[in-house]
């Protein structure tokens, strides 16, 4: 029976692979990485799903889902030529996505489906550190966290659980490992940048590390999270992770410049 | 209001890279063959990033013309236009925009 071995959240700062090669000494963020990337070596995933906010590459406002799977073969990324990192080809799971986007629709999950994706930074550099040679099928699952009016978090917290029904039921034996990326509190590009909401990043952090993940979904309110910053909505795709989770508690929450590094071991 | 265009013509410079030339070679040219009001040209040519934020193009958009040092916006004096025009906020004395430039295109 197909189970969810491991559950990460973790950041995606566009230049953190030249950052790191760049610093003279070493930085928590490479750490952080690391430390995260040592539970996913130890969980042995065959398939990951990516719980990401495209940040408008692979879509725009002539289209944007709340919810769209990726069932493509592969796709490539990131494309953004600002974004100073090796060029990856990472392999999808089409059995596994279209099952998925199959037993969503039947949940009353009406997802959008994408047979082509142009990944973007989101999506690539926590597999650059996470999925070393892309070995290991990914398969994309993107919130709407930029255009709004954007899926209200109850409504991730129960795509999570739906998530988690779907492996339950699936027929296959593949560990899967759920990665959500994304920050709790930046202003990307507003006029807030540099700020940091740290009541609100200490907030959703007790809460995660408490397991109160229905508290949490409770108050991030879209009014909440705006007031944190413009990219603090990418704490949809954390709170849908803790949907898929359960009742496990996470084994640390680490926060890290107004986002941060978490762990869920499932393997039980 | 056709906010809608001016946040495709940024999307456009960002993805595309046809576009992006144009926006290179001649980026007032280029806005000006878009149906935009007068006030929409007037605040991108200009660089007025705080007028253009008010109008409501997204943020994520509007990086992309310090990112791309578009109509005499850059890294440096980005923060400083797009607060432009706002009262002041003791948040703005916190942290500092990072430092990021473009590679030339492969």
């Amino acid at each position: 029976m197909a189970k969810i071995v491991l559950a990460a959240g973790v950041p995606h700062p566009p230049r953190l692979v030249k950052e790191i090669e760049d610093s003279q000494e070493p930085l928590k963020s490479e750490a952080m990485f690391r430390q995260v990337r040592q539970h996913v070596e130890k969980a042995e995933p065959d398939v990951i799903i990516e719980v990401d906010s495209d940040h408008f590459v692979n879509f725009f406002y002539n289209n944007v889902p709340a919810f769209c799977l990726g069932l493509a073969e592969e796709s490539e990324g990131p494309q953004e030529i600002w974004c100073p990192m090796p060029q990856y080809t990472v392999k999808g799971h089409v059995p596994m996505a279209q099952d998925l986007l199959s037993y969503g629709i039947g949940s009353n999950f009406d997802l959008a489906a994408a047979h082509e994706l142009r990944l973007d930074h989101s999506i690539m550099i926590p597999l650059h550190f996470l999925n070393p040679g892309m070995e290991i099928p990914v398969v994309p699952l993107y919130v709407n966290g930029f255009a709004a009016p954007l899926p209200n978090a109850p409504r991730c917290f129960s795509l999570g659980q739906m998530i988690r029904g779907f492996v339950d039921q699936w027929g296959g034996n593949e560990r899967i490992a759920i990665i959500a990326s994304g920050a709790f509190a930046q202003d990307v590009g507003g006029p807030l940048r540099g700020w940091t909401d740290e009541e609100w990043v200490d907030t959703v952090s007790g809460l995660l590390e408490e397991g109160k993940y229905e508290t949490l979904t409770g108050r991030a309110t879209a009014e909440r999270m705006a007031a944190a910053g413009n990219n603090s909505s990418e704490l949809l795709n954390w709170i849908t992770l803790t949907g898929a989770v359960g009742d496990t508690r996470p084994l640390f929450v680490e926060t890290d410049n107004g986002s941060a590094y978490g762990v869920w071991e499932l393997d039980k | 209001m056709s906010v809608y265009l001016v946040n495709k013509i940024l999307y456009m410079t960002d993805n595309d890279a046809d576009f992006r030339k144009r926006m290179r070679d001649n980026a007032e040219e280029t806005v000006k063959s878009f149906p935009l009001s007068g006030e929409e040209i007037e605040a991108l040519i200009t660089g007025d990033v705080g007028a253009l934020y008010r109008m409501g193009v997204h943020t994520f958009f509007l990086n992309h013309l310090g990112r791309y040092n578009l109509f005499g916006v850059t890294r440096e004096n980005y923060l400083e236009r797009i607060r432009n025009g706002m009262d002041y906020d003791p948040r703005f004395d916190q942290g500092e925009m990072p430092v990021q430039c473009v590679p030339e295109e492969k």
